[in-house]
């Protein structure tokens, strides 16, 4: 019998993956995946609590989780672009100064 | 079954969150979070949600992977992208501070994980009570997923889905100025 | 759920397929290699230049573009099963995000991103 608990835990370990990798990794195209990991782990909750309150709003609420991911990723990889463009490096910590 | 087939899924997301993180060539961590993106699409089936599961595999798998992709194609994969310590020019990292954030995030996650397992059983509506609530039951005739999602957004939640739009065209802005060059 | 039976059958013929195919020349197909047959394919002609070529950065705006109004089409489904309740209230509603939208690619057009010369 599946239980929110068990959406709950599947939940927590994609949210601690995507921190580690956020933590880990230099690679801001990886860490930018790490991100959506985090994002989609959210949305695992919101639709868990859907299902199991049960109350739709919370399928509305990951639409929107879903809208401002996308955004997201369109800003944020065209700052990783740029930072390519500027520094011919798309590693967080070879882009330590704020002036070259 | 139901049990089942949300444990595959559950465990193919996750293997699919590790390897985004463990891969050295970012092609292979995109491959991964289009795994783990797919199997949360088949989770959101499992859980009632079929329509954020088209838009998870809409968004995600067609439109973000795509992105994410495209810009590992424009930087120079071959040379600088590759998350390897050789050839580094910034300053050289302390040996342990991988191990110290894996450490870190895995203890945050074994914590949570604990205190969940610690939560006692609670009366939950079993299986398809969310179906029930959807398709019938509370007035206003049968409405599907689908048709319960486009109620709610585009009556109780008018100003976040206006809102949705002005941040999309933030977005939009924002991307062609950073990535547009004028010549 | 047991009407997604189809769906999860065709997903599992679609993994297995590959990788039967793969497995089979893999244990049957003589292999000798050569370094010609390790260079890039393209089409049977003399390849010019590696398989990691690099893209024009121009590309990446087109890929936003179409992130952006990929996600504009999940408003429009809920919406159009709607409409029928929502009315010109619900027309006057997606007009005004449409049209916010359209700012942005008027915007991108205005920029000269979408130029190819």
């Amino acid at each position: 019998m599946l239980e929110l608990h068990h959406v709950l835990m599947v939940s927590v370990a994609m949210l601690g993956i995507g921190t580690i990798g956020m933590l880990v990794r230099r690679n801001a195209i990886v860490m930018f995946m790490s991100v959506e990991l985090v994002l989609n782990a959210g949305n695992l909750n919101f639709i868990a609590f859907s299902r199991f309150l049960p109350d739709p709003v919370g399928q509305v609420f990951s639409v929107f989780v879903i809208v401002i991911a996308a955004a997201e990723v369109a800003v944020g990889l065209a700052i990783v672009l740029a930072l390519y463009r500027n520094r011919d490096t798309v590693m967080v910590d070879e882009a330590a100064r704020m002036k070259w | 079954m139901e049990l089942l087939v949300f444990s595959i899924l559950a465990g193919l997301a996750l293997a699919g969150a590790i390897g985004v993180i463990l891969a050295r060539n970012p092609v292979y961590s995109a491959l991964g979070l289009l795994l783990g993106l797919s199997a949360v699409a088949g989770l959101f089936v499992v859980l009632w949600a079929e329509f954020i599961a088209v838009v998870q595999l809409m968004v995600y798998a067609g439109g973000v992977l795509v992105l994410f992709l495209f810009v590992i194609m424009l930087v120079d994969l071959e040379q600088r992208g590759l998350d390897t310590d050789a050839g580094r020019i910034g300053p050289q990292p302390s040996p342990g501070w991988r191990v110290a954030a894996a450490m870190l995030g895995i203890l945050f996650t074994v914590f949570v994980g604990a205190l969940l397992l610690q939560e006692p059983a609670r009366e939950v509506p079993g299986a398809g009570a969310l179906d029930a609530v959807l398709r019938g039951g509370g007035g206003g005739g049968a409405l599907g997923n689908l048709e319960h999602v486009g109620q709610l957004l585009y009556t109780s939640y008018l100003v976040p889905f206006e809102l949705a739009s002005v941040l999309l065209l933030v977005a939009m802005i924002g991307a062609v100025v950073l990535a547009h060059r004028e010549r | 759920m047991t009407g997604y039976l189809p769906i999860a059958v065709m997903i599992l013929i679609g993994a297995g397929l590959p990788l039967v195919a793969f497995g089979v020349s893999m244990l049957l197909a003589p292999r000798k290699p050569e370094p010609l047959k390790y260079t890039s394919y393209e089409c049977g002609v003399e390849p010019t230049g590696g398989v990691r070529e690099r893209f024009s950065i121009r590309y990446y705006v087109i890929a936003v573009l179409f992130v952006i109004f990929d996600v504009e089409t999940i408003f429009l489904f809920p919406w159009a099963v709607r409409y029928r309740v929502l009315g010109w209230f619900g027309f006057v509603e997606m007009a005004l995000f449409i049209g916010v939208l359209v700012l942005g690619y008027a915007y991108a057009w205005k920029k000269g991103a979408l130029e190819w010369a």
